[in-house]
């Protein structure tokens, strides 16, 4: 398919809503996912004939995604940055009510669990991938993937009880 | 007391909805059993719903265009690309380039006998590149556009009498960009582009048609003989029809918004 622009557009089409959702859940920030996302699929293109068919070419997509947006914390060092100013923003009890609060505040307590939690969080909640699709996007053993959603979520209830949302 | 390790995993089953009949049987009779064990069910219940309720965002309107004006049409192109990218990105190049613009515009200005005061018809094929450090005057104007025919931005640097358009643009199909000014002491100076082959351009008394399909940088120059305010206005038209409009101005006063 590469040089073929308008089988590259009908992928385009396809995955540009989910991949880009998956960046901004990684990155928290619109404009990082937007470079990110225009990154994966420049990098999807370059690199078809290395796509290997016998996985599901959206778990390739995905890998990509993934990659590039962990890549682009350690690059930027948005990591610490976003951990410290999403710490500052915890508040008490009395700031936080409502769904809205809960879900900004879900949304700060993301940011503030390592990338590799974060990243299976990002693949089964934003992208509604299956433990079997995780494990191939991301390329480790269905039972580590059970432990790293298990303590992912143990981490988002500590970060969501600290600001009293949970 | 401690939730039982068995039961942890059948909760985190249950929630992501991969959990087996047999397994789903064994929790129900084991939740039935464990208060605990219902509350972290209930608990890590909400949690996953508070997840999946997590917003689906569009992605920006042009990106779909940018991506795909990105990628390469052929080998040889994208090495020319590539080195007038180096230009832009690398200040003394930047400069360098500043210089043979500057060079060229004067050239092909001299030797098509134009070199006065008025406005120019027919400069198609002027090719050079534009400055982003040029010293920045007073009144620097910017647009941002972001319709799904066109996307990018306008910006407008001054330095002394010249004012310097920039055209950073993404587009699906081709549409006319007409700029037009009332002010007769301001006339055309000069065009430039980015990794355009032959961008069409025509301009005649206060009145500038330009071309964009596709990922375009543009500079458009004018001579602003009294260093006036001038305003200077924008259409974007698709098929003949105006898709957005606006304004950038230069004001000696300081900067103003739209």
């Amino acid at each position: 398919m590469k040089g073929d622009r308008r089988a590259f557009e009908a992928l385009l089409v396809k995955y540009e809503k989910p991949v880009y959702n998956a960046a901004y859940r990684m990155l928290h920030n619109r404009e990082d996912a937007r470079d990110v996302t225009q990154t994966v699929f420049l990098k999807v293109y370059e690199n078809l004939d290395q796509y290997n068919p016998a996985h599901r070419f959206f778990s390739w997509v995905y890998r990509i995604a993934l990659n590039e947006s962990i890549n682009w914390l350690k690059r930027s060092s948005r990591q610490e940055a976003l951990e410290h100013e999403t710490a500052d923003q915890g508040g008490g009890p009395e700031q936080q009510a409502g769904d809205q609060q809960l879900g900004e505040g879900m949304e700060a307590a993301l940011m503030m669990i390592k990338s590799d939690y974060r990243a299976v969080i990002v693949l089964k909640h934003v992208l509604g991938c299956s433990y079997i699709e995780i494990s191939e996007v991301l390329d480790i053993p269905e039972k580590t993937v059970k432990s790293r959603l298990y303590t992912a979520r143990q981490q988002l209830q500590e970060r969501l009880t600290e600001q009293g949302l949970h | 007391m401690a939730v039982d390790p068995r039961i942890i995993e059948l909760i985190n089953a249950d929630i992501d909805g991969e959990i087996s009949s047999d397994d789903k049987q064994e929790l129900e009779a084991l939740l039935a059993e464990s208060p605990e064990a219902q509350a972290m069910h209930a608990e890590l219940a909400g949690l996953g719903t508070s997840l999946n309720e997590l917003p689906d965002l569009e992605p920006p309107a042009h990106l779909k265009h940018t991506i795909m004006a990105s990628i390469p049409k052929s080998e040889a192109q994208q090495q020319r690309n590539n080195v007038i990218q180096a230009i832009f990105t690398s200040p003394p190049m930047r400069y360098a380039a500043m210089f043979a613009l500057g060079s060229l515009v004067t050239m092909t200005l001299i030797s098509s006998d134009q070199a006065s005061n008025n406005a120019f018809n027919d400069v198609t094929g002027l090719v050079g590149t534009i400055s982003s450090e040029v010293p920045v005057g007073p009144g620097i104007r910017s647009a941002s556009i972001d319709r799904p025919e066109v996307a990018g931005h306008v910006t407008m640097r001054s330095s002394g009498p010249l004012l310097i358009l920039d055209f950073d643009l993404v587009s699906s199909r081709p549409v006319d960009i007409v700029a037009t000014y009332s002010d007769q002491t301001v006339w055309f100076n000069g065009f430039a582009q980015l990794e355009s082959p032959g961008a069409s351009i025509s301009a005649e008394s206060g009145r500038i048609t330009m071309q964009v399909e596709g990922k375009r940088r543009y500079a458009l120059f004018l001579h602003n003989a009294g260093e006036r305010n001038v305003s200077i206005n924008l259409e974007f038209q698709a098929d003949g029809e105006v898709v957005y409009g606006t304004a950038v101005q230069f004001e000696q006063s300081g900067e103003s918004g739209d």
